[in-house]
């Protein structure tokens, strides 16, 4: 299965030297045909320093607003996988490509739903 | 419409188990929860398999840890620290829980307060692939169902316990138990000596997936009952009723009986009809010890397979026996168990890295 990386940061794997703390990364898994807000994106990424967790964007086929997310959280890695790659694929792919020893693995999907119940609430109460 | 809130984190560790986890994920995945109120986290003890990447694609998150194996006991613990959930669940990667097994688990520890962790059973009604794994299983089920209810076991290839209890206790003993033996056992016990209810329901079931042999069989056996006389069972049975041990095997009477009956069979190729009639009479001994057992595979599976059982039960518990002795002399002659030389250095010196270094409960 071809891939392609977004991203000129080379591919570390988790055989780094002895560190003190782990290394997180944070994987969004997005589904094909599957359009996510920039703001819903940036709002489920780690606040504040985020140079100490890698975040990998892994999505089946292009998005249709790639750019726009790109800009929006622009220390993140994009993992391009074909159309009709699988949510499963997916994240086993991106697995590989996150230097992370405390990987976090995100559904795209579930960021909206979550967002769209949140805002459900918020116009109820 | 309100958020499900996160309750449960249900952790598996895996060791090189790329051939079951993605069954044992499947099962949790299936379980009768609502989808945000739970959690899973794998904890990836330096496989040289894709058990990570098969991990990832059924986990909310992947815990990493790379350098040496530092067994599920610490696998746990690593898991535990990332966990967000209120109650955390340990399933093993060969464990296969039924739908409901999880929920009920949840279920009994909002009923009881006092209630510190609730752990499953052997399910005993599920085909197995062979003879000896029937017979291992069989014989779990039988120790659990005889020495467990009621008491503090907690088991280990499924159970779950509240996260603050947990921590309270200072979670598994990663300082001693580097191997997958007993570990649970000895949490329970600490669980309960710390004011907790520790609860294995035999009404809840679950599946193993692992096929055991007579070889591996001997060999679990023999890591069990060395490391229950070395460390478990030492300070115990001398403090209290020596038959006071959870495990069938390990009873005080039973590993005796068990060497003279060896012995004695050794003795019986030597002809002579006394030997013979002494072999006779520690046999019957031996079935009389066991009887209980005996009984409960003919209940379980008839008297053809508790027939056919009896031998190897013999070569286990003759393994058990010498095990249980080796246990105790390492006891006295090199002491308890711990971690080798640096490991213990670096704890002295309060060393900081990832993974971390073991730290005693």
């Amino acid at each position: 299965m071809t891939h392609a990386i977004l991203d000129d940061s080379p591919n570390q794997m988790p055989t780094s030297p002895r560190r003190l703390t782990p290394r997180n990364s944070l994987i969004v898994v997005l589904p094909e045909n599957h359009t996510i807000s920039p703001a819903g994106l940036a709002d489920r990424l780690p606040r504040g320093d985020t140079s100490d967790v890698d975040v990998i964007v892994a999505c089946a086929g292009q998005p249709v607003n790639l750019h726009a997310l790109q800009r929006t959280v622009s220390d993140a890695q994009f993992l391009l996988a074909p159309a009709g790659t699988s949510m499963e694929d997916l994240r086993e792919l991106a697995l590989q490509r996150a230097p992370g020893d405390i990987v976090t693995l995100l559904s795209g999907a579930l960021i909206d739903a979550s967002a769209s119940e949140q805002a459900e609430i918020l116009k109820s109460s | 419409m309100s958020l499900p809130q996160l309750r449960l984190s249900v952790i598996v560790p895996a060791r090189n188990a790329a051939s079951t986890l993605g069954t044992v994920l499947t099962a949790v995945r299936a379980s009768q929860l609502p989808p945000n109120s739970y959690e899973i986290i794998v904890v990836d003890d330096c496989s040289g398999d894709a058990s990570a990447a098969i991990g990832a694609r059924y986990a909310d998150v992947v815990v990493r840890l790379n350098g040496r194996v530092a067994g599920p006991a610490y696998a746990r613990n690593r898991g535990a620290e990332v966990a967000r959930g209120e109650v955390i669940a340990f399933v093993d990667a060969d464990v296969i829980v039924a739908p409901d097994t999880l929920p009920r688990m949840l279920a009994a520890l909002d009923t009881s307060p006092t209630l510190g962790g609730v752990s499953a059973s052997h399910d005993d009604e599920k085909e197995a692939p062979n003879f000896v794994t029937e017979y291992w299983n069989l014989l779990l089920r039988f120790g659990e169902e005889r020495y467990a209810a009621g008491r503090a076991h907690f088991a280990s290839g499924c159970g779950a316990v509240r996260r603050e209890v947990l921590e309270s206790v200072g979670k598994y003993d990663e300082w001693r138990f580097a191997t997958g033996c007993l570990e649970s056992l000895e949490l329970g016990r600490r669980l309960h000596e710390a004011g907790h209810d520790v609860l294995l329901d035999p009404a809840l079931k679950v599946s193993h997936l692992t096929r055991w042999t007579l070889g591996s069989v001997c060999r679990e056996v023999w890591s069990r009952s060395v490391l229950l006389a070395r460390s478990l069972g030492y300070q115990r049975t001398r403090a209290l009723i020596p038959g006071e041990v959870v495990f069938t095997l390990s009873r005080a009477l039973t590993p005796i009986v068990a060497i003279g009956a060896t012995l004695s069979l050794a003795a019986a190729f030597l002809p002579g009809l006394y030997v013979s009639s002494e072999t006779a009479v520690a046999l019957a001994v031996l079935l009389l010890a066991n009887h209980s057992m005996h009984g409960f595979f003919a209940k379980s599976r008839g008297v053809g397979f508790a027939v056919a059982a009896a031998p190897i039960h013999l070569c286990v518990q003759g393994v058990s026996a010498v095990a249980l002795c080796a246990g105790w002399i390492l006891r006295d002659a090199v002491g308890d168990i711990v971690p080798d030389a640096t490991t213990q250095a670096y704890s002295e010196v309060g060393l900081q890295t990832w993974p971390p270094i073991p730290r005693r409960p």
